[in-house]
């Protein structure tokens, strides 16, 4: 039987504001529409910025992308910051639970000492690798036109600032100051690292907004992260060493999953509206897919040692699947 | 087992582990490529490290903190939808406090959002740049939240459902938009100067106290429930704008007159913005929470002052504007209200004249003025309406290049005469309401020359609907200007006494108490 | 330059005369009434001549004023710029060599407006 609560029903005047129900129509809107569509003013800017004059502040024309609507690249994940931070507070909570439970137990100390060993070589440097994410993602939100695409980079830069506070945490966990201090060195001087921060030190100063958020959230990161947190530490090193790492890095691997969806829903969008918009975005995915799994050759064997190969053609393979779905032409 | 000891962090070298440490010197880039907009604006930087964390937020933290108060904020919100809670606030007139603040503030949020985003990036410090992306990503929620705040008073009351095309186009949004633009086109010692010291720091209470404890004084439970919200959000912005402008100072002293120079202009700016708010308090909040007047002796006065007094040790002085301010907290928000009352046709909220026992609440606050000089033009204006003329203003006024108010305000010592201020900039002339205003525009003439004000805007015909003819016979252009603006005449315009939000109120009040 | 940029940064006036179809900005303000919140703003042919403001754009703005009808002006005084101004009234604001965007005060003595307040 229901409980049959009455209110007081008053009739409202309207469902939403103005442009919402344009977009939609006269009904009652999500939050997220009502947080996010044409938010960003467009109309009647006073003063050129003096760090770019030949644009306004905000200009469609800080990427070659062309777009009629900046809303189509509206996010599925449908985050705006209410339920961005519910969710991962939620992924927080149960990663705090699993630090605790490795530190309680002691289980950092009894991980196979190779692959300890291997994981800190292959993840301290990523911290820096993130940082660069957080600097590319801040950017794109700095400089996106629409509040669709400019606030899930934020949130995307915020993520990448997590991941490297994780991977620092983890380096503290499983070694100490001298791990990260080992880690920057590696990335500042081993021959190893160099392909990957030169690739990383070229997306600084790429400034074409679209074209990072291709080098930077699907070519790069699609492929690194797949490589590093499926192929190595939910695959060989879990082979080898138990499931202790994979607890510790499970935000990262939860979060490329739910990434690429978002990543691939803009994309997708972009591509779709023109020829040309799939030509550049098809141009700019090999190029920097090219370069970025070069750059990847020696990390993957750090990671994995003789599975190295394999682990980055499997790798390309599904980022090549991507951009199948995505309806772009990905050659590298 | 070797259980190895390891060295205990302390929380700083922790949060540096966790932050400044993430950042290495990059080689195969030129850095000046990598971080373009440093050296633009004359501040020297030699060591970012000297960087003092004014927070340590890890971003796990950040998340769980910040959710915790978006689960609390947004359960408030629902039951306010759900309970009608529109209905508990003092009167309707409140409302249009709000109107004020989502076309006038709410867009600032998220302009503020873009501008700290820049600096994220930008700026080459570590340290720097994740206070400044906490900021960016906080005003983002500020935007949001507020939005959603008042979504459920949009279903019911008018002006406050076209937010996005009014605060882009409507003569008094000019104010608040050009003055955000200003930041957002500056450089980014400008920008965090103006907005994270001159506006966070200093003048923060000055907007936020009047909405916020306006809201809860007149029983409004969701924009109450937004700000208390953002007070810990609103404590990281301070402590971030105390610590940039004590980096900068330290940094180097040739950038002392620089910074004095953007304190200077930005205060000054600030406070011409805050004329708005302090008419909103003085006059939209039926239960008032203090005067204007009182704001400013207490939150400039008293605390700013006192930290002017803690910069002196770098060179830093007071603003010159301080003593024109203090002279001029008698006067405009009264002034503000007689411009708004008179041109009621052309906003999107309503106005009123003051009842006689606010005159009384309003003669009280401002002895020495009110009642000598804004009373009896409450009482003229209030006969004209209550013999069916009431008083309009029948033109568009002469205009500010620089703060874009109309001119209503008058000489600091001679409250009897209108501010004439002018000046010369290649031949052409531009009028001002203040020397103040004045020298801003002289020491950045090729940015204020590009100023976007609307009075001038509708003399050139660019403020009518596409296609309009403005040489037909019979052409109405107020009409065709509220076209432009799209505003629902007779709706969302006019007085409040008679209007569609004062019958509704009433009569949904009745419906929810009476049988 | 001034401005401060990371490149030239030059731009076109927004309100420079040849953007008013032909009109040029005139401010007129009547001192000492404050009945009206601010100066009159108007759009004006240069051609246009002096007295035709008191009939025309004056009368509009400022004729809700109990002063304005009494208003004799042959006696008025003006200021262009702060600075004292004798407008032949029977040439064009362009003849009296009143520019774009000049502001003219007029003053009106003996009529100073309502309850001793100029308003």
């Amino acid at each position: 039987m229901q409980v049959d609560l009455q209110t007081i029903a008053l009739k409202p005047l309207r469902n939403t504001f103005k442009h919402i129900e344009k977009r939609f129509g006269d009904k009652v809107a999500s939050r997220y529409q009502e947080a996010t569509y044409d938010l960003q003013p467009t109309d009647n800017f006073h003063y050129r910025p003096t760090w770019d004059p030949t644009r306004e502040i905000h200009d469609v024309g800080r990427t070659k992308i062309v777009l009629k609507d900046w809303y189509v690249l509206k996010d599925p994940r449908q985050f705006y910051y209410g339920t961005y931070t519910q969710a991962r507070a939620r992924q927080q909570d149960a990663i705090e639970k699993s630090f605790d439970f490795i530190e309680e137990r002691g289980l950092e100390n009894s991980l196979n000492a190779e692959v300890k060993a291997i994981a800190l070589k292959t993840l301290m440097p990523l911290r820096h690798v993130a940082w660069g994410a957080n600097m590319n993602n801040n950017m794109m939100a700095a400089y996106a036109y629409g509040t669709a695409l400019n606030q899930a980079c934020t949130y995307a830069s915020f993520d990448h600032l997590g991941i490297a506070q994780y991977l620092t945490r983890l380096g503290l966990a499983l070694g100490d100051v001298d791990s990260l201090k080992a880690g920057k060195a590696s990335w500042e001087t081993d021959a190893d690292w160099q392909p990957l921060r030169q690739f990383v030190e070229e997306t600084l100063i790429t400034r074409d907004v679209m074209e990072l958020f291709v080098a930077q959230n699907f070519a790069l990161d699609g492929l690194l992260y797949p490589l590093v947190y499926k192929e190595a530490v939910d695959g060989v090193w879990a082979v080898k060493s138990g499931p202790t790492i994979g607890m510790m890095t499970v935000f990262m691997a939860d979060w490329q999953a739910e990434t690429a969806k978002w990543v691939d829903a803009v994309l997708k969008a972009a591509a779709a509206e023109s020829p040309e918009n799939k030509a550049l975005l098809s141009e700019w995915a090999s190029a920097w897919a090219q370069k970025a799994k070069a750059a990847l050759v020696p990390v993957s064997k750090i990671a994995l040692g003789v599975e190295a190969d394999a682990a980055l053609a499997d790798v390309s393979f599904a980022l090549q699947e991507r951009a199948k779905k995505i309806g772009i032409e990905l050659n590298f | 087992m070797d259980m190895n000891v390891k060295k205990k962090l302390g929380l700083k070298e922790r949060y540096h582990l966790m932050t400044r440490d993430l950042a290495w010197d990059a080689t195969y880039q030129k850095e000046e490529e990598i971080y373009p907009q440093l050296a633009y604006e004359g501040i020297k930087i030699h060591d970012w490290d000297k960087w003092e964390d004014p927070f340590r937020l890890t971003v796990d933290a950040y998340w769980k903190y910040q959710a915790e108060k978006e689960r609390k904020l947004y359960a408030i919100i629902d039951a306010f939808a759900q309970n009608n809670g529109h209905l508990t606030v003092t009167d309707a007139r409140y409302v249009n406090a709000l109107k004020l603040w989502l076309n006038g503030i709410t867009p600032l949020e998220y302009e503020a959002h873009k501008g700290y985003a820049r600096l994220g990036r930008e700026f080459k410090g570590v340290g720097a740049s994740v206070a400044c992306q906490m900021q960016s990503i906080d005003e983002l929620r500020h935007a949001q939240t507020q939005i959603h705040a008042m979504s459920n008073y949009n279903r019911f009351y008018n002006g406050l459902d076209d937010w996005h095309h009014k605060a882009d186009r409507m003569w008094y949004y000019s104010v608040p938009k050009s003055f955000f633009e200003d930041a957002l086109s500056a450089g980014p010692f400008e920008f965090i100067t103006a907005i994270s010291f001159s506006f966070e720091y200093v003048l923060t209470n000055l907007l936020f106290v009047p909405f916020v404890s306006g809201a809860a004084y007149n029983g409004d439970m969701a924009a109450m429930t937004f700000g208390f919200s953002a007070q810990s959000d609103e404590s990281r912005h301070m402590t971030l704008g105390l610590e940039v402008i004590k980096f900068m100072l330290e940094q180097d002293p040739q950038n002392v007159p620089i910074v004095q120079g953007w304190i200077d202009k930005w205060c000054w700016r600030g406070v011409r913005l805050l004329t708005l708010v302090g008419m909103m308090q003085d006059y939209m909040l039926p239960k008032r929470v203090m005067s204007w007047k009182e704001a400013w002796e207490i939150y400039f006065e008293g605390n700013g002052m006192a930290l002017f007094n803690d910069l002196a040790r770098y060179g830093i002085k007071v603003p010159e504007c301080v003593e024109q301010v203090r002279k001029e907290k008698e006067h405009i928000t009264h002034q503000a209200w007689l411009t708004f009352n008179s041109a009621n046709f052309l906003t999107n909220f309503h106005t009123w004249i003051p009842s006689k026992e606010e005159l009384d609440w309003l003669d009280a606050k401002y002895p020495d003025t009110f009642p000598k000089y804004y009373r009896p033009r409450f009482e003229y204006f209030q006969k004209l309406e209550d013999e069916g003329k009431p008083f309009f203003t029948a033109g568009l006024p002469r205009v500010c290049q620089l703060c874009q108010i109309p001119v209503f305000y008058t000489e600091p010592d001679d409250p009897t005469q209108l501010a004439y201020e002018e000046g010369t900039y290649m031949g052409e002339k531009f009028q001002f309401c203040s020397t103040f205003c004045h020298k801003i525009f002289d020491n950045e003439p090729e940015k204020f020359v590009q100023s976007w004000i609307p009075p001038h805007q509708i003399f050139q015909g660019n403020c009518f609907p596409e296609g309009t003819n403005p040489t037909v016979e019979g052409f109405d252009p107020i009409r065709n200007v509220a076209a432009y603006y799209d505003i629902e005449w007779g709706r969302e315009n006019g007085p409040f006494v008679g209007s569609e939000d004062q019958k509704n109120f009433a009569k949904w009040r009745d419906q929810t108490t009476k049988n | 330059m001034a401005v401060a940029a990371v490149s030239e940064y030059k731009f076109a006036s927004r309100d420079s005369l040849d953007k008013f179809h032909g009109n040029q900005l005139l401010f007129v303000g009547w001192d000492k009434h404050l009945m009206f919140y601010g100066t009159a703003a108007f759009p004006l042919p240069p051609s246009m001549k002096f007295s035709d403001l008191f009939v025309g754009p004056l009368a509009q703005y400022y004729g809700a004023h109990p002063d304005f009808a009494k208003i004799d002006w042959s006696a008025v005084t003006w200021l262009s710029g702060n600075q004292p101004f004798k407008p032949d009234y029977d040439k064009s604001l362009a003849e009296n060599g009143i520019g774009h965007k000049d502001c003219l005060r007029f003053q009106t003595p003996g009529l100073d407006g309502l309850f001793g307040i100029c308003f």
